[in-house]
């Protein structure tokens, strides 16, 4: 208890509490809108002709509401958490980190206005209109800033292995937005890429995969590395392959972009080359997947009792699966199957759900005990109730897609002996219909388990406000 | 190889491809050096040790 009280007088801990929060509504916002975005390509009445809530402005909507708000919010919490305790210093502003704060979530409001509004610059993952990039930029770059100058007061004399993977994911992230995002203003909604045709596609796609390499792993890794050993109360199996695996992923990652556009106008090599580095990225992600999974020796049976651990190391077992399936999807060979299919979006989902959103809710499952200075959740059982939703929501999800996916790709190429395709596009639509319902009823069952998640942490919250109430102690970080 | 067709952009992506790969060659030496060992173990400790108080000022 002393400790823990020196350590609160010490640390910025309130803006990691409200990015806390703020994850884990926008994980029940994001992942609601994702239903039904789901629901509609099963049920199309659900559009109700109403254009704001057509599968086309919903779809980005629920991927900037993921990743953005919910990825962000996790990132930025867990970051701010980390850097200070591993660095055993307060943040060098706690002002600008509440002016990060505000301003990211200020960025997500404009978001939920423009993308139904139908104001899109047509770029995945990078949909929102030029000023409000350039927003994101100056955001992002406050919370860099912060970060860095914090890792550079530390008391620490060695920087922990997760602060040098949010490090990489800061610095790529500022380089790969700005560099996307250059465009033409013609007004405030419409914009023009200063990148035309293929290369706009290979800028495109350079930006695309590596927001899922830096923001989508790195990021997450340094989760991982913090937290699994921190809740399994181990030291990191090896530290020595930690440091291999950032710098195997820094140097490697960059290249994979490519592999996106196999079949496509861009030279063949580019594809090929995309293909091969994605292939041998699987060493890397596969040795830190292992490191992660290790840390467990000798306290395996803790996953017995302890729902936070078992979310920590299911989402390790998606990661080393889903870092497996991708390049296997890159090769030219599957790629010609696989691409423009659902297996694409079955693959994405093994990796947002099992490996980003798991390793989340168990990252934000452990800081809520450590900032509001509980022994327990409010209720450890729906702790165990939310993972198996979550585990098992995932599992339909990605089985209906892997399915459906092939299916679509099989259809697709499917040629009788005149040369003639043998099923209209159509024809593999309505083939799709069962998974499409299947898909949404996985994504819906791992909806309720965000709920739960959201319910359980608010109680815990309100539990530690009346016992402090009480008993005039102040919270603990 | 025509070094005469070399673009600009050949040549960048020579080098960084180069760099890349002589950034991975020092990671790998500078990770199994047998000296190193020590540092590095010395390290897997540190997320689990954050909760001990730390004396502002010194370096641990």
């Amino acid at each position: 208890m002393e400790a823990n009280q020196a350590t609160a007088v010490k640390y910025d801990m309130e803006v990691v509490r409200w990015f806390t929060i703020a994850a884990a509504i926008y994980a029940v916002v994001g992942t609601f809108i994702g239903v039904y975005a789901a629901s509609e390509l099963a049920w199309p009445f659900l559009n109700f002709d109403i254009a704001e809530i057509t599968f086309g402005r919903l779809r980005p909507l629920h991927t900037n509401a993921v990743i953005f708000a919910f990825g962000g919010c996790v990132l930025f919490a867990t970051g701010f958490y980390i850097v200070q305790r591993t660095g055993g210093t307060r943040l060098w502003s706690n002002k600008l980190a509440w002016a990060h704060f505000w301003g990211w979530n200020l960025i997500i409001v404009l978001a939920v206005i423009t993308l139904p509004l139908g104001l899109s610059q047509g770029k995945e993952y990078a949909e929102l209109p030029w000023w409000i990039d350039i927003l994101i930029a100056v955001f992002w770059l406050t919370y860099g800033f912060n970060y860095i100058m914090t890792i550079a007061i530390r008391k620490t004399s060695h920087i922990y292995v997760s602060n040098w993977f949010t490090l990489g994911m800061i610095i790529m992230i500022t380089y790969l937005h700005v560099v996307n995002s250059l465009a033409i203003p013609v007004d405030w909604a419409t914009s023009y890429s200063i990148f035309s045709g293929v290369q706009d596609a290979m800028v495109q796609w350079w930006w695309g995969h590596n927001a899922v390499g830096f923001y989508l792993t790195a990021g997450f890794l340094a989760i991982m590395y913090y937290f699994v050993p921190k809740q399994a109360n181990r030291p990191v199996f090896s530290y020595r392959l930690s440091v291999l695996h950032f710098w195997a992923l820094t140097f490697g990652y960059v290249w994979l972009g490519a592999h996106h556009l196999q079949y496509t106008a861009l030279p063949d090599w580019t594809g090929s080359l995309g293909a091969a580095i994605s292939l041998a990225m699987i060493i890397p992600s596969w040795g830190g997947a292992m490191n992660g999974m290790m840390t467990l020796s000798g306290a395996w049976d803790k996953l017995r009792t302890d729902y936070i651990l078992r979310f920590l190391v299911v989402s390790l077992a998606f990661y080393a699966m889903s870092t497996f399936e991708g390049p296997v999807m890159s090769i030219k060979t599957v790629n010609a199957l696989s691409h423009y299919t659902d297996w694409t979006v079955g693959h994405v989902h093994a990796g947002a759900l099992g490996w980003m959103a798991m390793v989340s809710f168990g990252a934000m499952y452990h800081m809520v005990k450590k900032l509001w200075g509980v022994e327990k959740m409010y209720s450890e059982d729906l702790v165990n109730v939310h993972f198996w939703l979550s585990t098992i929501g995932t599992v339909i999800y990605i089985v209906a897609m892997w399915v459906s996916g092939i299916m679509q790709g099989l259809m697709w190429r499917d040629y009788d002996e005149y040369g003639t395709l043998t099923y209209t596009f159509v024809e593999s639509v309505s083939a799709m219909h069962p998974y499409y319902a299947m898909r949404a009823i996985g994504g819906a069952i791992f909806n309720l388990g965000a709920w739960i998640c959201l319910y359980n942490i608010v109680m815990t919250v309100r539990t530690a406000n009346a016992v402090r109430g009480t008993n005039a102690v102040p919270a603990n970080a | 190889m025509d070094i005469q067709a070399m673009t600009l952009n050949d040549w960048l992506g020579m080098f960084f491809v180069l760099a890349a790969a002589f950034g991975m060659v020092v990671t790998y030496v500078m990770v199994f050096r047998p000296s190193n060992k020590a540092n590095f173990d010395a390290q897997s400790r540190m997320a689990l040790d954050d909760d001990d108080p730390i004396k502002l000022g010194e370096k641990r």
